[in-house]
């Protein structure tokens, strides 16, 4: 009797393993991408806003616009778009026979709630990104007309993936921030918050003929020194990576995917302040910072020194500013004297322990300057109400580069920590930089104009730049170099 | 005492190793040959003359910032005990004597403190009072002040039952004076146990503590600090983590035997620790 038992149980034990081992073959039957990520807090574009999370939302959800190589717009949604003679009107003219993921027809009318719902929203992360819109209507089933309250001919690149990541106008906002409906390559089919979320392939993606990847799996990101033994292991199949796993990564012979990006760090000071209220004391800042300290020591040689708000090479970086505020500490320190300042203290605040503070610190340090580094988990709070004298902010960028502008030097940018204060001439000069086409010959130097304008500003010290970095087995083919973005047509992994 | 704690070689190895973290403690940021807190060119470098133990991720030689944090680690973890100490004892002793409300209301308390995870709460008073060691390490003491309230209240317990004391009672004897005279000399052999141990758990707290970055403002070193770098950098480093680990496991484990030395010497009743004027039940 005890032998049955145990010929039973032993029985049972072997079919639940087997079973498992269905399972996990039945999953890799198809291609399938295992993503370690940090999992989005929103899963509503509207409320995401900005950053880095759209990367992961646009799994699910499709733009107006995308971009290419060289950071150009290009068709998404919109099959095309014309703005009419004066340069305020711009009508997108979508695609045929789209349709959301549950069904709804994706039309001029579902593009035109999205809009109004990003400008009106109570908890809209966008309305401060589309000024520029006064009023959007259908006309008929595939155009959407917006009309402009100034020319601005950055609006193809605006409504991308970072802005325009149309959802089902049927869904409640609530709803949608857990359970995702759009029009994108794939689709949410199981979504466990702080563990993992689950996508499948969307067949009436308006590309899905070129979408080679039938299920993604979103797998809540581990510990960093654990994403390359993940990958080694097979648990992942693409992971975001920082530099210094990147020496373990490529030990590990895995792949390091290096993608341009539109990304730049800064020091925030908020000159309504003291002691930034005092000018000189900002030069001083200004000449005490050594930005290759920060690619040595916090990027490990793959970023690169940038003192604009633009990695070196982007159409708005202005080559003939570069460097205005060369590294010397003697002259900080005689700025400092010049200024009458003397115990100079401040606190920097910031949301979680980072290298690039502590360089910070030993800098201003060097030149007399106290820095007392305060870690606030809820540093977003004060951060973008202006309240903070002195933090640190990395940004992923924007598409438009007025977008980039006006975000870090406009009175009321979520990046200008110096709220209203705006640099003298620079709405000027980015309204000039938006009434260019993106096509004149005159559009990179009407931007770099108004990055000349706006790096007058005293509100912000640019650092470094630092590439996006991804670390990919061999299963998976190589990622488009779209800049800051993941395209997913074309991706194949290897079951 | 302290000669019959140092007889047993358990004694003797936890006082060496503690005498050596003291020194430390005092002399170390002195011992430092550079300074702990400037960065150089060559991060992440491995040993060498100039820096023994290598450089870490801003450049910083590592044997100073080590012997740089010994002190942080050492107070933190002498707050935690005394801070523990002082609102367990007295209370353990007084639940005994001042009546069933005020006995019953400091055991719940000392339950309710046991329940609370006390590393959370430390880090949801450093959110609320402003990020320092002080701040945590006051918290922490408070948590872990249960365990000298319960020990001091079982041998108060038993000292107050005891016939001789009640004929002291009977006599005429105050209850001060019985607490002066009879509990105290008592209830000091597990009190001196539970401080070793407590010590030990103060190292572990703060050196957690400061691993999370959690209770000191960077640049500060501390051996938790120095760890949780290290294990950013595994790839750069593999066996730089076993050095703050090493100091953090020895100076707990020299708490715990001493502990033990103090628990074996005591014997029951802590004989050992009362003095030839005491009185011996």
């Amino acid at each position: 009797m005890f032998r049955t038992r145990v010929i039973a149980a032993l029985g049972a034990v072997v079919l639940a393993l087997a079973g498992c081992a269905g399972g996990v073959a039945s999953a890799d039957a198809v291609p399938t991408l295992r993503w370690a990520v940090t999992l989005p807090a929103h899963w509503d574009p509207v409320v995401s806003g900005s950053g880095a999370q759209f990367r992961i939302l646009s799994l699910a959800y499709a733009s107006l616009t995308e971009i290419n190589e060289k950071g150009e717009a290009v068709p998404g949604l919109a099959e095309s778009w014309t703005y009419n003679e004066a340069g305020d009107q711009v009508t997108f003219h979508l695609r045929p026979n789209l349709t959301f993921s549950d069904g709804t027809p994706l039309n001029a009318a579902a593009v035109k709630s999205y809009l109004e719902r990003a400008k009106t929203q109570k908890d809209s992360a966008l309305f401060g990104d589309l000024t520029s819109i006064k009023s959007v209507s259908a006309s008929g089933d595939r155009d959407v007309v917006v009309d402009l309250t100034q020319v601005d001919y950055q609006i193809p690149l605006l409504l991308g993936e970072r802005v325009a990541q149309i959802s089902s106008p049927n869904v409640d906002p609530a709803a949608l921030d857990r359970s995702p409906v759009g029009a994108g390559p794939f689709k949410v089919v199981e979504n466990v918050p702080g563990s993992h979320v689950y996508l499948t392939k969307n067949p009436d993606y308006w590309d899905a003929a070129n979408i080679h990847i039938e299920r993604v799996e979103l797998l809540a990101e581990p510990d960093a020194a654990t994403i390359v033994s993940g990958l080694q292991t097979g648990v992942y199949d693409l992971a975001n990576v920082v530099p210094n796993q990147v020496k373990a990564a490529a030990a590990a012979k895995l792949d390091v995917v290096v993608q341009p990006g539109f990304n730049a760090s800064n020091i925030s000071l908020n000159v309504n302040k003291p002691p930034f209220d005092n000018p000189k004391v900002v030069d001083a800042v200004r000449h005490a910072i050594n930005r290759q300290e920060f690619v040595d020591k916090v990027t490990f040689g793959i970023g690169e020194v940038t003192d604009q708000p633009f990695p070196p090479g982007y159409p708005a970086y202005d080559e003939s500013v570069a460097n205005a505020y060369p590294y010397d500490v003697a002259k900080a320190k005689a700025l400092l004297a010049d200024a009458g300042a003397t115990n100079v203290a401040v606190d920097l605040v910031i949301p979680a322990q980072s290298t690039a503070a502590e360089i910070i610190q030993a800098q201003l340090g060097a030149v007399g300057i106290t820095v007392t580094i305060k870690v606030d988990p809820n540093w977003a709070t004060p951060f973008f109400a202006k309240d903070l004298a002195l933090s640190i902010y990395g940004t992923t960028g924007r598409e438009s580069p007025v977008q980039t502008l006006t975000a870090h030097f406009g009175p009321n940018g979520p990046l200008n920590l110096s709220t209203p204060y705006e640099p003298a001439g620079f709405a000027e000069a980015v309204a000039v930089a938006r009434q260019t086409p993106l096509d004149s010959p005159d559009y990179r130097t009407n931007l770099q104009a108004a990055t000349r304008a706006g790096l007058q500003s005293r509100a912000l010290v640019f650092t470094y730049s630092q590439p996006n970095l991804f670390v990919k087995s061999a299963k998976v083919s190589d990622i488009a170099p779209i800049p800051g973005q993941i395209h997913w047509t074309g991706l194949t992994v290897t079951p | 005492m302290v000669l019959r704690v140092l007889r047993l070689p358990t004694g003797k190895i936890a006082f060496a190793i503690l005498l050596v973290i003291a020194a430390l403690a005092l002399f170390g940021p002195l011992l430092a040959f550079q300074d702990p807190l400037e960065g150089g060119a060559g991060i992440l470098a491995g040993p060498s003359g100039a820096h023994p133990l290598g450089t870490d991720y801003l450049g910083r030689d590592v044997l100073s910032r080590l012997l740089a944090g010994s002190r942080i680690s050492v107070l933190g973890a002498a707050q935690v005990t005394l801070v523990a100490m002082v609102v367990g004892v007295i209370p353990g002793i007084l639940s005994v004597y001042l009546g069933s409300v005020f006995e019953w209301l400091t055991l719940r308390l000392a339950d309710t403190l046991i329940a609370l995870p006390f590393l959370v709460f430390a880090v949801a008073v450093t959110a609320l009072l402003g990020n320092g060691i002080p701040q945590a390490m006051f918290t922490v003491g408070i948590m872990v002040s249960p365990l000298f309230y319960r020990v001091t209240r079982a041998a108060t317990l038993a000292v107050a039952r005891s016939p001789y004391v009640e004929a002291a009672i009977v006599s005429g004897a105050t209850i001060g004076w019985v607490v002066r005279k009879h509990v105290w000399v008592k209830v000091l052999p597990p009190i001196a146990v539970a401080l070793a141990h407590t010590a030990g758990v103060g190292f572990v707290v703060v050196s957690s503590l400061t691993f999370l970055g959690i209770g000191v403002q960077p640049p500060a070193p501390t051996w938790g600090g120095v760890l949780a770098a290290d294990l950013g950098y595994l790839s750069f480093r593999p066996w730089a983590p076993l050095l703050p680990t090493a100091l953090i496991m020895a100076t707990v484990w020299a708490c715990n035997l001493l502990a033990d030395a103090i628990r074996d010497v005591s014997g029951e009743g802590g004989k050992a620790l009362i003095t030839a004027k005491g009185v011996r039940a």
